[in-house]
C-alpha cells in the first residue's frame, strides 16, 4: 500500500477509535482530576464547549483511549502483533490507576487498536502507519483549533448521551 | 502479519484467571455504571492482565500451556490480594 495513503487512512481509523471509545466511556461527562477541569473551563472561556473541553482536559491528564491507541501501535511496531498490544494494555491500565482513573478507556482503546492493526495488516497496513496516524489524530483534537474541536466533541457527546451535567 | 503466538495459551491464561477470580469471590463484572466503577472484577482487569502478563512472558521466551496456566493463577491471586494495595483508588474524590 502507498505509504501516504496508508497514513491518512490510519489517522482516520485512529481518530474514530479513540474519540468514540473515550466519549462512550464518559470523558466529556466530568473532569477526572483538577487539571482536566482547569483545561475544560479555559476552553469554554475561549468560546469552546465545556464537555469537549473536559474531554480534551481528560486526555491530557491521564492515559485514555488516545494514549492506549498510540502506545499499542508503538508496541505492535516494536514487539509484534498482538503481543505488543496486549503488553501495552497492561501498562496503560497501571498508568491509568496511578492517574486516578479506573482504566476502562485506555485499556479498551489499546485492545481495540490491536485488533484493528491485526485485521488491517491483511490489506497492507503496517503498525507504523498507526503511530503517525495517531499523532495526526491527536493534533486535530489538541493542536490545530482547540475551541472548534471542543465544539465538535461536545456535539458528539450529546449524540451519544454523554454530555456533561456541570455548568 | 500473522499471529505467531499460540492462541490456546492465551485462552488458557484468560480462562484460568477468570475462573480462579470467581472462586476467590471477585465479582464477574464491575458495578454499574461500569465506566465509573473502581471495583476489581474477574473480567476487568483480571482477565486483561492475564493475557498481558502472558504476552510479556511469551516475549521473554517462556511459552507453553503450563506457563499460561501459572500466569492465570498468579494473575488472579495478584488481582485479589495485591492490586488494590499497589494502585489504590484515590482517597478523596471531589464532589462536583
Amino acid at each position: 500500500m502507498n505509504e501516504i495513503l496508508g497514513i491518512v487512512l490510519a489517522a482516520i481509523i485512529c481518530w474514530f477509535n479513540f474519540v468514540l471509545i473515550d466519549t462512550w466511556m464518559g470523558l466529556p461527562e466530568s473532569p477526572g482530576v483538577k487539571g482536566a477541569e482547569v483545561i475544560g473551563r479555559s476552553v469554554k472561556k475561549r468560546g469552546g464547549d465545556l464537555a469537549g473541553g473536559f474531554f480534551q482536559g481528560n486526555i491530557v491528564c491521564s492515559p485514555d483511549a488516545s494514549a492506549g491507541t498510540l502506545l499499542a501501535s508503538i508496541a505492535c511496531y516494536a514487539i509484534g502483533t498482538p503481543e505488543g498490544g496486549l503488553i501495552a494494555a497492561v501498562l496503560v491500565y497501571f498508568g491509568n490507576r496511578i492517574c486516578a482513573d479506573p482504566g476502562y478507556a485506555g485499556t479498551t482503546g489499546a485492545l481495540s487498536i490491536t485488533v484493528i492493526i491485526y485485521l488491517t495488516s491483511f490489506i497492507g497496513f503496517k503498525p507504523e502507519y498507526f503511530i503517525v496516524g495517531m499523532v495526526l489524530a491527536i493534533l486535530t483534537i489538541q493542536g490545530l483549533y482547540q475551541t472548534g474541536a471542543s465544539r465538535l466533541l461536545g456535539k458528539l457527546a450529546q449524540k451519544m448521551g454523554r454530555y456533561t451535567k456541570l455548568t | 502479519m500473522i499471529i505467531h503466538a499460540n492462541v490456546f495459551s492465551y485462552i488458557i491464561a484468560l480462562g484460568v484467571a477468570l475462573i480462579l477470580g470467581l472462586v476467590l469471590r471477585l465479582p464477574l463484572l464491575p458495578d454499574k455504571p461500569m465506566r465509573d466503577s473502581w471495583t476489581i472484577s474477574a473480567v476487568f482487569p483480571t482477565a486483561v492482565l492475564a493475557i498481558g502478563f502472558y504476552a510479556m512472558l511469551y516475549e521473554l521466551g517462556y511459552q507453553g500451556y503450563i506457563v499460561a496456566l501459572i500466569t492465570g493463577i498468579i494473575t488472579a491471586l495478584f488481582a485479589k490480594f495485591i492490586l488494590e494495595k499497589l494502585v489504590p483508588r484515590p482517597e478523596s474524590e471531589e464532589s462536583p
